[in-house]
């Protein structure tokens, strides 16, 4: 075997060995699809409560980044993104495009929240200036307490910062308190993340951070759902049936509802937008019959819209799967039916308000 | 298999490894497994900045796309032609080239020159085909997939694509050792008769290697549509254990017939 033979029959072993052990490794260990990303979900999931109804997620950079934010900043009034944007920063000193790398939000139906319906918490990766948001935070009434050794900032009740419009009226409209008022919270738990929302879920997770314990990480049901969300950069999933026993429905409501146990949806935001919306009914029997009317609300919306080009493409892109318990709906929208949409909605806006 | 045989043919592999690697027919090799790679790579590229197409109403993802190549490119063509155009060669180079009285001369048996030229052709196709395919992995799957999730079916490819890299040569090195003009012979049955038997319906289909290269692929087209699901559930495949083994069948037969036609037949040099 000549010199130039050997060195070959080196480099393609080492290609497919190299290759195959990579392969492996990631089989075995998974690589993560980002720094703060584990095969278990979210890093911040640690700090979520293990109760939690509802968790949300979005890589707000990558979202922000995309092609399809970059048409919408474009085409539908990007002055009022613009002030929007500004009018945000100088508030809370985040700018939204570049300090934000992505949230992590929980709905806590068990929590007490105001008038007993529960309690959210936000965790927010990203570059903070702590010093601008607990100063801006003062100027609004909040106090700072110390809670664990942590600055915790309080805000007595939940309350805009800024004047909220009523319609057409230009006049401020009056803050009037909540009932049962729930203390709206902000905290810095690390360096590069920072949980607002309810008082009990932010204090929850400092809780977490500083003594670990049982969170949403350690939920496996729940982990497992999360698993399957990977690969999308906005995504929710929660317990319908939480919800539902939480909300009170008069029985004749209640009873109308599919018997959904868990459902969830992931989104992929780039080009265009694909979504996996998906819902695990409580037995076999009642995923079929989800199943049997999502399909026929498809075919009517099919129906509705062969006359209307910018909603055909997307309700064309609508399709039903799912075995077992799993009915799922599947979207896949490019970027161009977006614009039929803006160029279809153009007029209305246009159209001065009567 | 017995030290006289596997002695010679081990330094046989040795010469005729170097011999066809860098002979004009790897040209033809290097062109054929780099195709994909570049495809892959452009596929990339493309996806960094678009999504992947809807095929059958079911989006492409990089793990079905890298399906999709290893099925349409690698074991629908590039194997078998490379079986074709490798296997049909082992002996009938040394003939057309005048040579083979050489290697007949010396004091070995001519079925350890075969089985020497065999290994060196698989190790040749197998050292060019298996990288490429790692390769295009790499490149293909993180579109929309994960590289530790599909593992299994790289895994299970590599595999395939190495035993259906054996079974073609073996099969045509016999066609190449037992008639005169092997290479048309080997295109028609490649291109011909195993297309053709696939899509008839009944048992023709289990006289070709593709039935049973077929079974080993873990892979399937991007559909959603209920014709295709029930298309799938009734069609008549082997368990991936029957087609090991009627591979490794067709292996060892090919190659005892292939040695014993060498051993037998008597080579005419034309002047």
């Amino acid at each position: 075997m000549t010199v130039r033979t050997r060195y070959f029959v080196i480099v393609s072993l080492l290609v497919i060995f190299v290759g195959l052990g990579t392969g492996l490794v990631a089989y075995y260990v998974g690589f993560p699809t980002s720094a703060f990303f584990t095969r278990n979900g979210p890093e911040e999931l640690r700090f979520l409560p293990s109760s939690a109804s509802v968790i949300a997620y979005a890589d707000v950079r990558e979202v922000m980044a995309s092609e399809l934010r970059q048409r919408f900043r474009k085409s539908l009034a990007p002055e009022a993104q613009e002030n929007g944007q500004h009018e945000f920063q100088n508030l809370t000193g985040i700018n939204i495009e570049t300090d934000i790398e992505r949230v992590v939000g929980c709905f806590d139906a068990t929590a007490s929240g105001s008038a007993g319906m529960g309690a959210g918490v936000v965790l927010a990766r990203g570059t903070f200036d702590n010093v601008k948001i607990e100063a801006l935070m003062r100027e609004h009434g909040a106090k700072v307490e110390d809670y664990k050794g942590k600055r915790l900032i309080v805000a007595d009740r939940f309350s805009p910062p800024f004047p909220v419009p009523d319609g057409n009226d230009s006049t401020p409209t009056p803050r009037v308190p909540p009932q049962n008022p729930e203390t709206f919270s902000l905290a810095f738990i690390e360096p590069g993340l920072v949980a607002l929302g309810s008082t009990t879920l932010v204090q929850h997770a400092i809780d977490l951070h500083v003594g670990g314990g049982e969170s949403a990480a350690t939920n496996e049901e729940l982990v497992s759902h999360v698993k399957a969300l990977e690969g999308g950069n906005v995504w929710a999933l929660g317990r319908m049936d939480v919800l539902r026993a939480r909300a009170k429905l008069p029985d004749i409501v209640a009873n109308q509802l599919p018997p959904i146990t868990w459902f969830s949806v992931r989104g992929r935001i780039n080009g265009g937008f694909q979504a996996l919306l998906s819902a695990e009914a409580r037995d076999d029997e009642s995923a079929k019959n989800l199943r049997d009317v999502v399909r026929g609300f498809l075919a009517l919306a099919k129906l509705q819209t062969s006359s209307k080009p910018e909603f055909q493409r997307f309700v064309e892109s609508l399709e039903l799967s799912g075995t077992g318990r799993t009915v799922a709906l599947s979207l896949d929208v490019p970027s161009q039916v977006f614009d039929l949409l803006g160029a279809a909605a153009a007029p209305q806006l246009a159209r001065p308000q009567q | 298999m017995n030290a006289s045989l596997l002695r010679p043919a081990l330094r046989v592999f040795d010469f005729s490894l170097g011999q066809m690697l860098w002979s004009r027919r790897s040209v033809l090799l290097g062109l054929l497994v780099g195709v994909p790679v570049v495809l892959a790579a452009v596929v990339r590229l493309f996806a960094a900045s678009n999504q992947l197409p809807v095929i059958n109403g079911a989006g492409l993802t990089g793990p079905t796309l890298f399906g999709i190549l290893i099925w349409m490119l690698f074991v629908r063509f590039i194997v078998p032609v490379l079986g074709v155009f490798y296997g049909t060669s082992l002996i009938a180079d040394e003939v057309d080239d005048k040579t083979i009285t050489y290697l007949f001369t010396r004091p070995v048996r001519r079925s350890a020159v075969l089985l020497g030229k065999y290994l060196a052709y698989l190790a040749c196709v197998v050292l060019l085909v298996l990288p490429s395919v790692v390769v295009v992995y790499f490149l293909v799957v993180p579109i929309g997939g994960h590289i530790g999730e599909s593992f299994p079916s790289l895994a299970a490819d590599l595999g395939m694509l190495a035993i259906g890299l054996a079974a073609y040569g073996a099969l045509f090195a016999f066609v190449g050792a037992r008639l005169k003009r092997p290479l048309i012979t080997g295109l028609v049955f490649a291109f011909g008769w195993e297309t053709t038997v696939l899509l008839i319906p009944g048992y023709l289909k289990r006289l070709s290697v593709a039935y049973y290269l077929q079974a080993l692929v873990p892979h399937a087209m991007p559909q959603d549509s209920t014709i295709n699901v029930l298309l799938q559930a009734f069609q008549d495949q082997p368990s991936v254990l029957v087609s090991l083994i009627y591979l490794f069948i067709i292996v060892g037969v090919s190659l005892w017939l292939a040695g014993r036609a060498v051993e037998t037949r008597e080579y005419v040099l034309e002047q």
